[in-house]
């Protein structure tokens, strides 16, 4: 090994354990707060929020410092989420995924076809690159920056691209996680509706997750549903984009259609672990006293709680908004029109399709 | 000049996904076994 090597795996290794410094910092602010401040305003505070805004905090705090760049290789959002999501799997039960399954299916094919049509139309008619009106199309109607990833492999996008369009997802992302759980409330939702419409409109998966956690349990499993369901609807979206690019965009000779070991390729397998993790535990709930189940699920949910605060952490820490001035108004213009689409018609089709819908 | 494109980050995103899955599964057989015990998860 290198001393490159060794020292980017320093690094890594060094972002990760900053990480965990916050992460159990967000743990005792969640747990200590309530106590040495009494009211409703500290009990209400949970920590999704104590961990973004530790993570924020971080952000700048490592930046001023200039290791914000070395340590980034440890803050791994994507895993963290994925850990966290498997984990919660635990706690709902198979019947409720294959309910639920049904309208999260239909209401995510007609958003992602809907918003994705009409952000790559209204950033054509912009003048924006075809790469990054692939990648922002993506991000904005499937999964934020996991779809955009994918996107970006499918049609070669530059990385350039691919650190802008993610910068975007997370500028949008952080203010929904307070605005939409807010707005439910206003608007008196069921915690399954509300909970819906987060899945549905939320581009990124983890805020997706502390937004549903806001509102409550129930809503965050009917919101990790939906957005795991979109999630594994990137396979589709990225053969069409890979299919589109090779023969209509580039025209490369010879190019070939992708097959379904494309689909295999781009499917996101934490989706399987997903459905793995509430089969597992409905079986298990199956063989044991109702007591004796609560308290062992209990413990997988403290395990969910500490990858989703880590995972929460990890966002505040690489929001970056240098990459964001470079690009000018243009696709911040395109991003925030596809994302008022997508929040008021993710609004619709959760009202529709959940209404009545219990967890 | 561009950057590379990238494919490498499609990669590493892959590997994340098959890790993810893999060690929440067997955090939870282990809660079920018994080796993780109730409080110890602070």
């Amino acid at each position: 090994m290198t001393q490159t090597q060794a020292s980017v795996r320093t690094n890594v290794v060094l972002g990760v354990v900053v990480v965990l410094v916050l992460g159990a910092a967000t743990r005792f602010l969640e747990k200590n707060v309530p106590v040495w401040f009494e009211g409703d305003v500290a009990k209400a505070v949970e920590y999704p929020v104590y961990a973004i805004v530790l993570g924020l905090i971080g952000n700048a705090v490592l930046t001023a410092t200039g290791w914000r760049e070395r340590l980034e290789g440890g803050f791994r959002t994507e895993f963290f989420i994925k850990t966290g999501l498997v984990l919660l799997g635990a706690s709902i039960n198979l019947k409720v995924i294959v309910t639920a399954a049904g309208p999260a299916i239909i209401q995510g094919i007609l958003l992602i076809s809907s918003v994705f049509l009409f952000t790559w139309w209204l950033a054509g008619r912009l003048g924006l690159d075809d790469k990054l009106r692939a990648l922002l199309s993506a991000a904005v109607s499937i999964c934020g920056v996991s779809a955009a990833i994918a996107a970006a492999g499918a049609v070669q996008a530059r990385k350039e691209q691919l650190a802008y369009t993610a910068s975007l997802v997370i500028a949008f992302a952080l203010p929904s996680i307070f605005l939409v759980p807010w707005l439910a409330s206003v608007f008196g939702l069921t915690d399954e509706v509300a909970g819906a419409w987060i899945g549905g409109n939320i581009d990124t998966t983890a805020a997706v997750t502390a937004a549903g956690a806001l509102v409550g349990e129930d809503a965050l499993a009917v919101a990790s549903i939906v957005k795991v369901t979109q999630n594994a609807l990137i396979g589709v979206v990225v053969i069409a984009l890979t299919a589109w690019f090779a023969f209509r965009v580039e025209r490369a000779p010879g190019a070939r259609a992708p097959g379904i070991g494309e689909f295999w390729t781009r499917f996101p397998k934490f989706v399987l672990g997903f459905v793995a993790a509430s089969v597992i535990a409905t079986w298990y709930l199956g063989t044991v006293s109702g007591a004796e189940g609560k308290e062992v699920i209990a413990v997988a949910n403290d395990l969910r709680v500490w990858f989703l605060i880590l995972a929460f952490v990890s966002i505040g820490l690489e929001f970056k908004v240098s990459s964001l001035r470079e690009a000018g108004w243009r696709p911040v213009a395109v991003f925030a029109s596809a994302a008022v689409l997508n929040l008021v018609l993710a609004l619709g089709l959760a009202l529709l399709l959940f209404s009545g819908f219990t967890v | 000049m561009t950057e590379p494109p990238t494919r490498q980050e499609s990669r590493t995103q892959f590997n994340e996904d098959w890790a993810a899955t893999l060690i929440g599964l067997v955090l939870l057989v282990l809660v079920i076994i018994g080796v993780i015990p109730p409080g110890l998860i602070p």
